[in-house]
Order: structure tokens, then sequence, then C-alpha cells
């Protein structure tokens, strides 16, 4: 009986022990299909087009969120209070330096929207007509158009796919014009309208002023176009400037120090007499120390107010900054020029300002595009614009690089006008080396 | 108190469920057998020795005085055996009458290098120590008289060539481990972890964190897996440290294998042992002594503490277990359960953990057995919100004043402790071994192993947090499984007089799956405890991966006469993360070893075996590195591509070949052990993760642009020499001292088109440099009383430790009472206080630079400090907050910690009634730290927000896991405990 038994416990043993083996061979099969990831086919299904011009989109406003608010400490149309890490301002943007090896983000963010535009744009164009959904394609030749135009007004220059450095981000601009080109002719509405008022202002750029009045001459009143951003518990799609000054916890910049606090005064704690550059007082102080000043009021912009604020991509009155310069620069008709200047100006419930000269006009005129695109990620571009076309007219004096006194100037040391070449790419890019990268820095 | 009688009670109502079922047989007309077993040297006891009556199923353990106690034995003549690892095994024959009691003694003789042990890891199943041609470390708990608080403090400062780095103080906080440094850049360089056969997971458990915003709202660390082990069920651990010794473990063992062995069931009637430990932990200061400068903090913080010293408490930590041995002849059984509940020194910093085993050995034939292991543990951890973190208290308090509330009152402070981050991981290891005779020479086993591990992750900030006024909910469940199939037959032969072959072959499958899901919510409508449902925003998120490693291998030891042994053996295996074009791959191994001590011209000169091996082995790339991908991350809502990996259909396993060669010895009648080693080693189409070029533009979300590539090279090189001997020894009392020395020489081979990269905390990855290296800004005039002269890119050296020294002494006293102390020295490497950088450009009033300030005249310093022209130009570059760099706070990292001194005495045998002997232990550890003058503060051994895994979160860097730099954390606490233990 025992013997019995033990017969059959190795019998057992055996036929487990086969089972076992075939059950191992057959989990040697090392075919595995893991869910989640999107392979690089499934974007060429027609289905898969409003995803592609989402995902553009969506680059373009991390791009543009990046740029924008960096720029804006740089062109200090917020001061930095202290906070150096995420949502941070480093000691040397502080100063106003883009250093190369401190926009590694900026320029990937801005390079990932061209290149998702482009490979998006190819991919579209790749399905059978009929399968092509014209809307999404207006509304993707619009994004890209915006991409280029930010890379072009915001970097000092252009590199495509690894390439070498061209002279200057031109290259930029001018596929700018041909995506808004494809869009104005694509789409309609907003779309194209839109496109125009982007074509107008890349135009600006490239010296085009013909092209770029003709365009903005045909922005009708009251338009207005923004990036969108998003509440959606990712800080990655809320307006960033907002995030990195709603004290949660992060009050990384303030208007304490810039111009706009002077010009705009605060009456019992809020400062909204011109309401285009509104902020307030919190009675709280920033982050941190900043490198120039230890702790700081903060006293937060209240031009976006929560995540979901979207950022102007063009507008109307952005239009008409550009008749008023054309009027000043190029046909010194100042009297036109500053009755357009202070058109928007009473629109705004704000007085009117008298010019006498083609300087003063001009004075006027940058401050008043300073306040029309505040926080826009648009002030940095138009000042290199000025400074690189030595155009007449001063900025305003807590905008200019000072002395650290700022009742007579700024905490600003430098300016440098442009986003270089980041040093990620000059590492990886072989066809890249240190002499080839281009700064526009203030009296350099 | 209430905490203890839970704790108590629970440990005792497990083993007590567990044990209903196991009971030992009694027999009429019998007698007993006793006795005590010594060290023949030295006299004094030794405990866990295995004494049984050959075959007959009878037997004990003896306790820590060496004393064991035989019940109900039949009458009649036995063999009666004494064995234990490190002792030669003893045969005695005695006679036992009815209701007599025979006492036998037994004095063992150490065998310092056991030539004939078997050991099993590297091994195509058993294979005795002579046999091998690579180095096996071996930890015998026994010899271990320190109350072990988990795995990773037992190993740490044991094994010549493990580095055991812990990351921060945190409860539940778990170590990376690194055995001969870093043989990866873009894959875990954690060695995989076996117990009893069965594969566990051995990367860290996910960090408990969001899934969006900034990966760092949390305690900024990790737990392992290893410590999932309870520490006193474990009877020895074995490692082998690189790819001369793992090859027959494939795909995944390049960076070696740990290997634990529990305790399993002895023959005879059932030993309970139980233990209970009380103790605290204890901050150590890691700041600046305060009597540089005066500076308190508002909250009462000093320099000596960086200030948190408020918020530090002695944490009252206690561990109980109790576990049953014993069994019969067929079946064999341990049994145990354990439970602690440890408060950490911050404040919400708490771990309570529950661990119950049964450990089953059947064997129903002679050529049959079989083996059933089943752990299960219950982790659960709340920590403080720590590290580089600007909702954590750490962070915060180490900022002063330029903190997120501009000042450094403590009631503000304390509104951080609000948040809440629990984890939970029930960690579920079974697995069965069976093991088949059907001749005398031919073996076959088959293990299956499943490890499941759930982790429950909740992190709450709840409704009117004060840096989240709306609250913020994150509800993580993640789920681990690995399932291991392994078959291994072995055919002995001879192939003539004296030439023996054993021949065996076999294969493996092992199936990996992680399973993620998250919910996570915000902007709830009111106070109270939420759910994410509540929420007014919602947000889901779930990743999962399976990844399939499989192979065969076959291997022949050849053995000479006893004394010379040649092994020949390869792997092929196949893996799911292989690119489509990528096959099969291969992995050769050949080992040799030769007795010299067997030699007759070698006369009594002690033992001598000489060694070599070469092998090779692997790691797989991720799951999804090898296809091109894109990500569905959404838009405001609406569907939207992003790109994620660009693709490399020619991806394949980086490969690791090491030569490795050295001796074991014992000479001086077994007084010394020497076991030294030589290892080189190169991993050659190492997985880089190449950086391409951003305007190129295909970045994922988190900003990454990097592919995986077999391009370049990793070489680790060094030696490993451990020493132990008998120093002295008389009646009674003996001193023991252990010293072991390893180095590490590693270096980068990158091809001239792959562009070097950071991965890091200052640590970069360059031609010819180590794996990895602090590079960055200098200065390169640091003495002159000057303003600095600050260039970039320059080299500072190893982030990994070249050199690591530890020391071990036992002394063991009259009344057996047993002193030991254990110490490392680590060093030649360079680590980055990023806590002070951080600080420093905030213009923060920093402890770091006190000397500084005071030189100075003012803090924080400025051009036009009055003592501006007395600073040397590394000091202004330090503490300027206008020229601060990172890198000027990577500092020599050199240090020695006395890791652990401990007492153990005996107590009076009648002190517990029925008890067979009973000890009380006093324990401390991290008692006491050095570093070189040139650390400035906190630990070197400090970890970063980083955690252990290559790709934790999306967002992580490359390669971030590789780099060891400081951020806003607490060191390791020291920790004093009282253990009691009663065998019965």
């Amino acid at each position: 009986m025992i013997l019995m038994t033990m017969k059959r416990v190795k019998q057992n043993a055996t036929r487990v022990m086969a089972l076992g083996l075939l059950v191992g061979v057959s989990a040697c099969d090392t075919d595995v299909v893991n869910p989640g990831p999107i392979t690089a086919d499934f974007l060429d299904d027609p289905a898969s087009q409003a995803a592609i011009v989402n995902g553009v989109g969506r680059a373009l406003s991390d791009a543009l969120n990046w740029t924008a608010y960096t720029s804006a400490a740089i062109a200090r149309e917020v001061h930095p209070s202290g906070s150096t890490g995420s949502f941070g301002i480093t000691p040397e943007q502080q100063r106003g330096e883009l250093n190369d090896d401190e926009i590694g983000t900026q320029w990937s963010n801005a390079h990932r929207a061209r290149f998702l535009a482009s490979d998006g744009i190819d991919r579209i164009l790749g399905l059978d007509a009929a399968d092509q959904d014209s809307d999404q394609l207006a509304q993707l030749y619009l994004w890209a158009g915006y991409t280029s135009r930010l890379l072009g007004e915001q970097f000092c220059q252009a590199v495509y796919d690894g390439g070498a450095a061209e002279a200057n981000s031109d290259s930029h601009l001018t596929a700018a014009i041909a995506y808004f080109d494809q869009a104005e002719s694509l789409g309609s509405g907003d779309i194209a309208t839109a496109a125009a008022a982007g074509r107008a202002a890349a135009n600006v750029m490239l010296g085009n002023w013909a092209a770029a009045v003709a365009d903005a001459g045909a922005i009708p009143a009251g338009f207005s176009f923004d990036m969108p951003y998003y509440d959606l518990g990712d800080d990655t799609q809320a307006n960033r400037i907002y995030v990195a000054g709603k004290a949660e916890p992060y009050k990384a910049h303030s208007q304490i120090f810039t111009w706009i606090e002077q010009y705009n005064p605060e009456t019992g704690g809020v400062a909204d007499t011109d309401p285009r550059v509104s902020w307030e007082v919190s009675g709280e102080n920033g982050d941190a120390a900043s490198s120039c000043c230890g702790v700081i009021a903060w006293n937060p912009q209240t031009k976006y107010t929560s995540d979901d604020a979207g950022i102007e991509l063009s507008s109307y009155e952005e239009m008409q900054l550009i008749l008023a310069e054309n009027e000043i620069m190029n046909n010194n008709d100042i009297p036109a020029g500053m009755a357009i200047i202070n058109a928007l100006r009473t629109a705004a419930g704000v007085g009117t300002e008298t010019a006498a000269t083609q300087a003063e006009a001009m004075t006027f005129l940058k401050r008043e595009h300073a306040i029309e695109m505040w926080l826009e990620g648009r002030r940095l571009p138009a000042m290199r614009r000025w400074y690189v076309n030595n155009t007449p007219g001063d900025l305003q004096t807590l905008e200019e690089i000072g002395d650290g006194d700022v009742s007579t100037g700024s905490h600003l040391t430098t300016r440098h006008y442009c986003f270089p070449i980041s040093e990620a790419e000059q590492d990886t890019n072989q066809n890249i080396s240190a002499a080839d990268v281009v700064r526009i820095i203030d009296g350099a | 108190m209430n905490r203890f009688f839970t704790a108590m009670s629970r440990t005792a109502a497990a083993v007590a469920v567990s044990c209903a079922l196991v009971a030992t047989p009694v027999s009429a007309q019998t007698g007993t057998v006793t006795g005590t077993v010594t060290d023949a040297m030295s006299n004094s006891g030794i405990q866990s020795v295995q004494v049984y009556l050959v075959d007959t199923g009878l037997g004990t353990l003896t306790n820590a005085s060496g004393r064991f106690l035989i019940l109900n034995v039949p009458a009649g003549s036995y063999t009666l055996r004494a064995e234990r690892l490190g002792y030669g095994t003893m045969d005695m024959q005695i006679n036992v009458s009815a209701n007599g009691t025979v006492a036998q003694d037994f004095a063992l003789s150490s065998e310092a290098l056991g030539l004939d042990e078997i050991v099993v890891t590297g091994t195509a199943g058993a294979a005795r120590r002579r046999e091998i041609g690579n180095t096996i470390a071996q930890v015998d708990v026994a010899d271990i008289i320190e109350p072990p608080v988990s795995v990773d403090a037992m190993l740490q400062g044991r094994v010549a060539g493990m580095t055991v780095l812990n990351a921060s103080g945190n409860a539940g906080s778990g170590a990376r481990i690194r055995l001969r440094g870093n043989v990866s850049i873009a894959q875990s360089n954690q060695p995989i972890i076996y117990v009893d056969g069965v594969r566990m997971r051995s990367d860290a458990f996910d960090k408990n964190v969001p899934p969006t915003g900034y990966p760092g709202r949390s305690g900024n660390d990790v737990a392992s897996p290893l410590n999932n082990i309870n520490p006193a069920d474990i009877e020895r651990i074995e490692v082998i440290k690189g790819a001369a010794a793992t090859t027959l473990y494939g795909t995944e063992a390049a960076a070696g294998v740990i290997q634990i062995f529990t305790k399993r069931g002895h023959q005879g009637q059932a030993q309970w042992t139980a233990s209970i430990e009380q103790g605290f932990a204890n901050m150590r200061p890691f700041g600046i002594d305060s009597s540089i400068r005066n500076d308190v903090s508002a909250a009462g913080g000093t320099t000596d503490y960086m200030f948190i010293d408020p918020w530090l408490r002695n944490a009252w930590q206690q561990r109980y277990s109790l576990s049953v041995g014993g069994g019969g002849e067929d079946l064999q059984y341990f049994v145990s359960g354990a439970m602690e509940d440890d408060d950490g020194v911050l404040p919400n910093d708490n771990e309570q953990k529950q661990t119950i085993r049964g450990n089953f050995t059947f064997t129903p034939a002679d050529n049959l057995q079989l083996q059933w292991n089943t752990s299960f543990t219950n982790d659960e951890f709340t920590n403080t919100a720590a590290g580089n973190n600007a909702h954590g208290l750490t962070l915060n308090v180490y900022r002063r004043t330029a903190n997120y509330f501009g000042n450094e009152e403590r009631e503000n402070l304390d509104l951080l402790l609000g948040q809440t981050i629990q984890t939970q991981i029930d960690h579920l290891i079974t697995g069965g071994t069976a093991t088949y005779s059907p001749f005398s020479n031919f073996t076959n086993r088959l293990s299956v192993g499943y490890d499941l591990a759930q982790q429950n992750n909740r992190n709450l900030r709840p409704f009117g947090f004060v840096r989240a006024p709306n609250g913020i909910l994150s509800d993580g469940r993640s789920e681990f499984e690995t399932l291991t199939f392994d078959y291994v037959g072995t055919l002995n032969f001879g192939l003539g007089s004296n030439i023996n072959s054993s021949l065996s072959f076999g294969g493996q499958s092992v199936t990996t799956e992680i399973q993620r899901t998250t919910a996570y919510g915000e902007d709830f409508p009111g106070p109270g405890d939420p759910t994410v449902t509540t929420a007014g925003t919602k947000l889901g998120f779930e990743q999962r991966e399976r990844v399939v490693n499989a192979g065969f291998f076959i291997q022949d030891v050849l053995d000479f006469s006893n004394k010379y042994f040649i092994t020949l053996g390869a792997r092929v295996d196949g893996n799911s993360a292989f690119g489509q074009d990528f096959g099969l791959q291969f992995y050769p191994k050949a080992s040799a070893s030769w007795v010299v001590s067997d030699e007759d011209f070698w006369g009594d000169m002690g033992q001598l075996k000489l060694r070599a091996a070469w092998g090779q082995s692997g790691r797989a790339p991720g799951a999804f590195d090898a296809v091109r991908t894109y990500d569905g991350v959404g838009w405001g809502g609406s569907p939207a591509f992003y790109p994620r990996v660009q693709g490399n259909a020619e991806l394949g396993p980086e490969r690791t070949a090491e030569i490795e060669f050295g001796f074991d010895g014992s000479f001086f009648s077994d007084r010394l052990a020497v076991d030294f080693t030589y290892y080189n080693q190169t991993t050659s189409d190492a997985l880089f993760a190449v950086r391409q070029a951003p305007s190129s533009g295909f970045i994922d979300l988190n900003g990454g642009n990097s592919q995986l590539e077999n391009v370049g090279e990793i070489k680790n090189s060094g030696i490993e020499i451990s020493l132990n001997g008998a120093v002295m020894q008389g009646d009674n009392w003996a001193w023991d001292l252990g010293a072991s020395l390893s180095t590490n020489s590693s270096e980068v081979g990158l091809p001239g088109e792959v562009p070097e990269f950071s991965v890091g905390g200052n640590g970069w990855i360059i031609d010819g440099q180590p794996v990895p290296v602090i590079r960055g800004e200098m200065v390169m005039n640091p003495d002159a009383l000057a303003e600095p002269v600050i260039e970039d890119d320059q080299i500072y050296g190893p982030n990994l430790p070249t050199t690591i020294f530890g020391l071990n002494s036992t002394i063991t006293l009259p009344a057996g009472l047993r002193f030991s102390a254990r110490g490392e020295y680590q060093g030649g490497h360079y680590v980055t206080a990023g806590v002070a950088h951080n600080a420093v450009r905030r213009s923060v009033v920093w402890a770091g630079c006190n000397e500084v300030y005071n030189i100075a005249g003012e803090a924080p310093i400025t051009a036009t400090s009055p003592g501006r022209d007395q600073l040397t130009a590394l000091q202004r570059a330090k503490c300027d907050p206008s020229l601060s760099d990172s890198n000027f706070w990577a500092e020599k990292a050199d240090f020695f910690k006395l890791r652990e001194v401990t007492l153990q005495a005996p107590l009076p045998d009648d002190l517990f009634p029925g008890a067979s002997g009973s000890t009380l232990t006093v324990s401390g550890r991290n008692l006491f730290r050095w570093t070189n003058d040139e650390w400035t503060h906190f630990d070197p051994e400090m970890g970063g927000n980083n955690d252990n895994n290559p790709i934790s979160r999306d967002g992580a860097q490359p390669g971030s896991f590789l780099v060891t730099s400081i951020s806003e954390h607490i060191p390791a606490p020291a920790i004093w405990t009282v253990s009691l233990r009663v065998v019965f």
C-alpha cells in the first residue's frame, strides 16, 4: 500500500514536472503587445487628424507658455521675486541674461511644435483627398504659422533638424507667412482673420511694412485670437505666468520695481486705472530673496486670474499699433500715428497723449505696445526689432538696463534680446559649434 | 501602549493560527538527549547548530548558549549529528534508554573556508564551493548578533564590493544597492533578487507622488521590496556580483544576483523563538556647529540640525516576532510572524509592517522532495512632505525666511504637516520547488514562483491646505507581478578514473507585469476626508507593461580528482523588449578552480583554492524602447498626440563580459580566512540614451528627446579582499576581527558621434570618465584671496565611491557575553549638496556659509561686504548668491560610519519558565560619522528626489537614478534598540 502510494506520488511528480516544463516553454513566447503608447503608423489613419492638430496646438501653447514667461522677466514686464527653480526665474535671467544653458526647455518646446506642425501637415496631405479634413488642416496651418512666428520672433537663429545654424531667424518668419497664407486660404471666419493678423506681425519683423499694413488694416475692431489654456489639474496645460504667481506655492514674480507700478499706481491695494495692466497689492512677500534686492513685496499681476486664461496671439489692437508705427516711422505722420494710439487709450478708458516729434511719438507707441501686449510674449521681440533697427523713441525707465537704484533705473544689468541656440542643441548638433551661436545683447 | 498590545496580539495570533495544523508526534518509552555545542577553540556556545538523530526525524537547534534538548527519543542506538554553516560536521554515537537522559556535548571546529559547503546561486543546481570558479559572498545570519532592522541594514558593510546607499531618514526608505559599480547607464543597476528560488521585484516601489504637476509633492523617497523580507526569517544570503557568475540568469543579471534563503524547519520537536525589540530613533547633528555663529531660527532651530530640530523627535520603534520550526523526517515546517511599528524622526513619519511566513518541506520518498515557501507582508507607512518640494517641511525650514512663507514661524510651517502621504504595500511571495531524482545520478528540479506586490498610494492635500487651498488628492494603485518557471536537470557520470562530469541543462521564464492606475482630483467642495469622486476636477492615468524573458542553458562541470574543476556553460535568451530585427542572445561562460591545498606538496599549510571565471550577461531595454511611438496626451479635454519614443528596430540588450580571478584560503589552523578577487568587466553595446538634436523636434511630453541605442562601453575593474581572523582565543573568550576592502574604477567609452550627456545632480556621462562623473563649473583659484576665476566643464571626480573599507569585530566574553562593532569607510567620490546651492542662490542666510559670513561681516555676502577681501575665491563662489553654482557645492564625500555597536548577554536559564535560553541585546546604529574636512554638512549617503528606478514616472531624466546628490532631506537617524529573544 505504501509502495503504491509512493509510486503514485512519483508519477504525479513526474507529471507535474512535465506540465511545468510545458508551461515554462509556452511562457517563452516573448511576443508581447503592451497597451498605451501609439505606434507611429496609427497617425496616418484619417481618424487621427484631430489629435494631430490638437497635438500641435498643445505644443504651441507649451512653447508660448515658456517663452512668454521668461521673456517677460527679461523685458521687465514682471520683476523676479526670488524663486529660481520650478516656475522660477534664474539669477542670470533676473539680471537680464538669456544663457544657452538655461533656455533648453524654451528651445525644445518651440522646435517640438515646429516638428509636429510640419509632420502633421505631411501626414494629412498624405491622406486621400476625400479623407482630408479641411477645417482641421486650416487650423493646423494656423498653428504652424504661429509656431514659426514665435520661433522667428523669440529666437536669435533658425536651425532645422540638426542642420547648420542660419545667420538669423528670418526663415521662420518666412515660413510663418507661407503657413498663414495656407490657413487663410483653407479657413474661414476667425481662422482666416487670425492668419492675416499673424502674417502682418511676421511681415513687420521682416520689415515688409506694405504687406503688414495691408493685412493689419483689414482686421476688424474687436478681433482677438487667443492661445487657449485649461484648468484641468495639469499645470502644463495652464497659463504658466498665472501658475507661477498664484501662491500655490509660487509667488515667483511681482509688479514691484516695474514701470507698470509707476504708470498704473495702486489705490486701496488695487491698480486698475488702466485695466490692461492691472495688478494688486497682496501684503505678502515673494517666494525667496531675489539676488538683486533680497525679499521683495509680492504684488501680482491680475491680467490673468485663472489657470485657463488665454494668451492673445493676435488682436485688433496689435494691428492698430502696426498701423500707428507705420504712420510714425514710414509716413512720418505723427498726428495720424498718435490718433491711432489715442483711440486705443480712449477705448481702454485712459487719457490721451500728445507728441511733437517722431521720437516722442515712438516713445508713446512703445509704451502702448507694452500695455496692449503685456505678458503675451511679444514685448522682447519688439524690443529686439527696435534695438536692431535703432528705432527712435525710448523704452520706459524701468525697462532699461539700470544701476540697481530703481529711482534712476532698473535692476537689470544687461539685456539679451532673443533666445540663443540652446546648449543641448550645441552639444548634440554636429553642424553647430559655439562660434556659430549668435546673441543679440544690449550694448554688445 | 495600545500599539504595543495590538502588535503583540497580532503577532501571536498570526503564528498560532499558522501552527494549528502542525504537531510533533510524541512516543512512549522514550528518553532525552541534551548537551552543549561549543566552539572548539574558544569554548563558547554556538547558536543555531542543527543537532539531530540521523534517519529519525528527531532533532533541534541550539540556543544562544549552544545548548540543545531533544525530548521523546525512543530507546535505542543512534548517530547524533551536529552541523552548522561555517563549522565542520560532527557525529557521535549514543544509546538512549527509556526514561533516561543522554548528555552529549560537541566541540565543533570552525571551517573558515568551507570548501564542501553547498552553494546554489549562479550554479546550475547546487554545487560545492570547491567547484566554483567565481567568488560568492555569503552572509550567515546566525553570525549576526545585532538585531537587524531591515535587509538593507543587514547587508550594509557586509559584502565586499557591495554599496548600500540610503536615500534619507524617512520612514519606509529603501536603499540603492550596487555591486561592483554601475554596469548600465540606461537600465537598472539594482541586482536581481531571488528568495528561496523565487524571483522577486528588485527595483524600488513607486514614489508616492501625484501623476501630474511637479513630480516632487511627496516625501520624495521610495521603499525597497527587499525590506518586505523579515530579517529574522533569513538563514543566509548569497551574493554573486558580476557577469562572470551570473551568466545562467541571462538577460537580466548583469548587475549581480542576491539570493535569500529563509529558514527551514529542522527534524525534531518544535522550537519556538520569540523576540521583542524596543528602541528609538534619534537624529544626530548633521548641520553646522552652532558655536561658529550665533543663529537661532524663530522656531528655535539651530544650525546643528539646519534649523529643523524643533520638528525632530525621538521616535519610538518596536518590533515583535514569533516563529516555530520543527517537523518529522518527511515533513518539516517553519512558520513565523512579525510585526513592527516604527515612528520616524519627522512628525508625520511612521511605518507599520506585518509579515507572516510558512516554509514547508515534504519528502514523500527518498528521491523526491517538495518545498513550498510563502510569505506575505503588509507594509504601511506615512511620510512628512520632504525633499525638493515647495510644499514640504524640510525645504521650507532649510530655506528660512526665503521660504514659501517668507518667515520661519513654527505655526506657519506646521501647516505643511496637513498633507497626508500614505503608502500601503501588500507583498506576496510564494513558490514551490520539486526535486526529483529518478536515478542516483540524475536530478530534476522544477521551481514555480509568483511574486505579487500591490501598492496603494494616497497623497492628499486637503481642502484648506495652505499651499493648495482647494485641495488635491491622488490615489494610485500599482501592481507588480513576477512569474517564474525554472527547470534544471543535472546528470552526473564518470568519464574514467578520477574524472567526473556533471551535466546540467534547463530553462527559465520570467514574466513581469506592471500595472499602474491613478485617480487624481482637485478642487473639493469643502473640508472632510475626500475621495477623488468628490473633486471638481478629475483626471485618470493608467500604465500597463508586460515583459517576458525566457531562455535555455546548458552547463558541464568537469571534476578531475576532486581538485581541478572546469565549468563550461551557455545561455540563450529571448526578450519581448528586443527590437523586431533582433534575435536570440547567446551568453557563454567558463570557469576553473584548483584546490591547491589538496595537493600533496601543500602539506599542512591550511586550505587554498585558486579560481578564475569568465562569463557574459545582459540587461534588456525597456518594454517600449524599440518601437517608434506617440503618446495620447490630450489637450483641453480633446485627444492630442505628442512624440514619445523615436524607436530603434535594432535595439538589443547590453552585454556585460567579466573576468574575475582570485583565491579563497584559510591559514593558521583556520584562524584566518582570506578571499581575494580581481574583476574586470566591460559592458559593450551599452544602452545609452543618446540625445538627439532638439531642433529635430521629436521631444516627449517631459522634454526628453533621447533614444536608446546600443553604443559605447562601460568598464569596471577593481579588487575585493576579505579577511576574517580569530585574533585571540582563550577559554570562554575570543576576539574575532574582520576586514574587507573593495575598489572600483569605472570608465565610459563613448563613440565620437554620441554627445556626452547629463544625468542630473551634476553627473555626466563622458568618454573616458567614471560612471557617472561630476562635472561643471569650477573655481580655478580656490584658495586665492581674490574673485573666483571660474571655468566650465571641469571634472571633479566619480560620484560612486571608488574605495570601500569595512571593519568588524566581535569579542566573546565569559558568561556568554558578546560585543560586536562594525564600521565602514567609503571614499574617492564627489557628491553635490544641491540643497545648499538651492538656498544660497535665493539669498538664504545659509548655515553652511557661517564661517564665510563671519569673515565677510554680513550675511548673505554681497560684492561690497566689508570682509570680502579676506574671503577665498571658493568661499565667495559658494556663498555669494550672485555667483553660486551647484557645482561649487560638489565636495569630496569620503566618510567613515560606525554602522553598529551591539552587546548581547544571555539571561539566566530560569528567568523564563520552559525556555531553553534567552538573550538580551542592546544595539546602536549610525552612532558616529566622520567626513573629510572639505565636506560641509548633511550626510554623503543622502539622496535626492529621484528614486531608484530608471523610469519611475514619466519625466525622470534618463539616468538620473545613477547620481547621488543631496536634496532637501534629512539623513538616516541613529537607532538604539533593546531586544529580548527567548527560545522555547
